[in-house]
């Protein structure tokens, strides 16, 4: 496994010298912050690194507490001590590109500033001298470097020069490493994070959130619309303004909780759904002003089925129906433009809102909710293994499935792993 | 050139995007920048990918669930076996997020 993770090591230390070095224009051009800010960016960026495993922290602390220049060559060397075979390696681009001189900034800063200000309530006051001091206070809440690192890593600076990790530094502690765990339902929560900013000004968007039951309880809309609008509570429901539809736009990736749920008699035009849904509201005690004006001059379809333009538009395995051939391949590309997608999505949500679906039930309403909710939960508690990479081809025969993959990263047992192919065999 | 951002993801993007929040927060880096640096990253690691990482792996397990959304194939393995070259991975559960290959090329 060394060798993996010090290749891997060696590609993430690259990665961040090219993204640096590639970047600097911006930094040091016009209006842009200066090159000492990139230093810092540059510095954070490897110590989080180190703190999580991900880059070897005595080779790149050494190559950085480097106090003179005289040695550009050395650090570099540094680097490539484990690596077996490395010629690809031994002269890398990364020593023209940057030169030591840069690190020792960023990294030098930080450790007595952290160790004098390790609190992160201190962030807010600013240090006497440089600002750099007080910037590093602020972001190393979480895992700020021990104090009693310090001296290690100064005796690995000085008295160590190879790259190997030193003997007179102790490893990070374990609670350094453990990184809190990766949320891949990052889309959701980012979802969630939306709808909760939305709520803040408009909080009827949280109402459709939550609302899956198509019942609700009166107070619920009392607190929103004081304005003196009441709405409906029964029949098929009501138009809704404009502003609320606007902020029923959701992140892509939640929607298609909506789209499970309400594709049965969905309309790819908002519009549509509210004047749909306008149609059969007769209830006379919920009809206010701004219904009047919203009549539809067309009269939209209310009974029968209504073409789903999802079931045609996401290619989505159509495994269920599926009878006939052997084979399948799903790497054809025919889903729809995000964008089309997200248009779609708030006249399903107002729908949601609006209808009372009682007698109206969609198949399979919560099911894959309760799924995903599953695996979620099961994500936080364990260990969060992911890989991210790119697939070339997704094949499924009868149960069994195979794909290729390539370019990718694979964070398994708290170790970073990266691969150029790989190939997939699973059973469903 | 086309990017994903989905190595954003990954432990050194992570770092990165925690990096950049924090000094964004802090004042002395504006969004714009901040979002200049993760496009460049997209490109970096994308690159890095292609050019410098010659391993290849062998994935087996139990596909618990599948998912195609967007054209992007997210697998949840269990009792997943990763082989490389020299060793091997037991792990008891994995997700796969894939974006599509071809949209980088197009």
């Amino acid at each position: 496994m060394a060798g993996s993770t010090t290749t891997t090591s060696g590609v993430y230390v690259q990665v961040i010298e090219d993204v640096i070095s590639k970047v600097r224009d911006e930094f040091v051009g016009n209006g842009g912050p200066g090159e000492g800010i990139l230093h810092e960016l540059q510095g954070l960026w490897e110590m989080k690194m180190m703190q999580a495993g991900a880059i070897l922290g005595p080779i790149d602390r050494s190559s950085a507490m480097k106090p003179t220049p005289g040695g550009p060559i050395t650090p570099v060397h540094d680097l490539n001590v484990p690596y077996e075979g490395p010629e690809e390696y031994e002269t890398p681009t990364a020593d023209l590109l940057f030169p030591p001189t840069p690190l020792q900034t960023p990294i030098q800063t930080p450790l007595p500033g952290m160790g004098q200000t390790p609190l992160p309530g201190t962030a807010q006051t600013p240090l006497p001298g440089t600002a750099d001091s007080s910037l590093y206070n602020i972001p190393t809440g979480g895992t700020p470097i021990t104090p009693n690192d310090y001296p290690a890593v100064h005796d690995s600076g000085g008295e160590t020069k190879a790259g190997r990790p030193s003997q007179y530094m102790p490893p990070p502690s374990p609670w350094l490493n453990q990184r809190p765990p990766l949320d891949v339902n990052v889309a959701y929560v980012e979802g969630r994070e939306e709808v909760d900013r939305g709520a803040s000004h408009q909080p009827t968007t949280q109402d459709f959130f939550t609302m899956s039951s198509g019942k609700r309880k009166r107070e619920d809309f009392a607190q929103y619309r004081a304005g003196g609008y009441i709405p409906q509570q029964d029949g098929a429901g009501d138009p809704i303004p404009d502003e609320l539809k606007v902020e029923l736009l959701l992140p892509p990736l939640s929607m298609f909780l909506y789209t499970s749920v309400w594709g049965h008699t969905s309309s790819s035009r908002p519009d549509e759904v509210g004047l749909q849904v306008a149609q059969g509201a007769n209830a006379p005690h919920h009809t206010g002003p701004a219904h009047q004006t919203r009549v539809p001059s067309r009269i939209p379809q209310v009974d029968g089925p209504i073409p789903d333009p999802y079931d045609d538009a996401l290619s989505t395995p159509n495994i269920y129906n599926y009878q006939g051939v052997v084979n399948e391949d799903y790497n054809v590309v025919n889903t729809p433009a995000p964008n089309d997608l997200q248009a779609a999505t708030p006249g399903l949500i107002a729908q949601n809102d609006i209808v009372d679906d009682d007698d109206d039930e969609p198949l399979n309403e919560n099911d894959d909710d309760d799924e995903l909710d599953d695996v979620d939960q099961g994500e936080e508690l364990n260990t969060q293994h992911l890989v991210l990479a790119q697939f070339d081809k997704v094949t499924r025969t009868k149960s069994r499935w195979k794909c290729t993959l390539k370019d990718g990263i694979m964070h398994i047992n708290n170790k970073d792993i990266l691969f150029n192919k790989a190939t997939g065999e699973f059973d469903f | 050139m086309a990017t994903f951002e989905l190595y954003r993801r990954s432990t050194i993007g992570m770092c990165l995007t925690e990096t950049l929040d924090e000094m964004v927060s802090n004042g002395v880096l504006s969004p714009e920048l901040a979002i200049q640096v993760l496009v460049q990253f997209d490109k970096s690691m994308t690159e890095a990918l292609e050019s410098q990482v010659k391993s290849k792996v062998s994935i087996k397990g139990h596909l618990h669930t599948y998912r195609f959304c967007d054209n992007v194939w997210t697998f949840i393995l269990q009792g997943a076996i990763f082989k490389n070259e020299e060793n091997q991975e037991n792990v008891g559960r994995v997700k796969i997020v894939a974006c599509d290959s071809k949209l980088l090329t197009q």
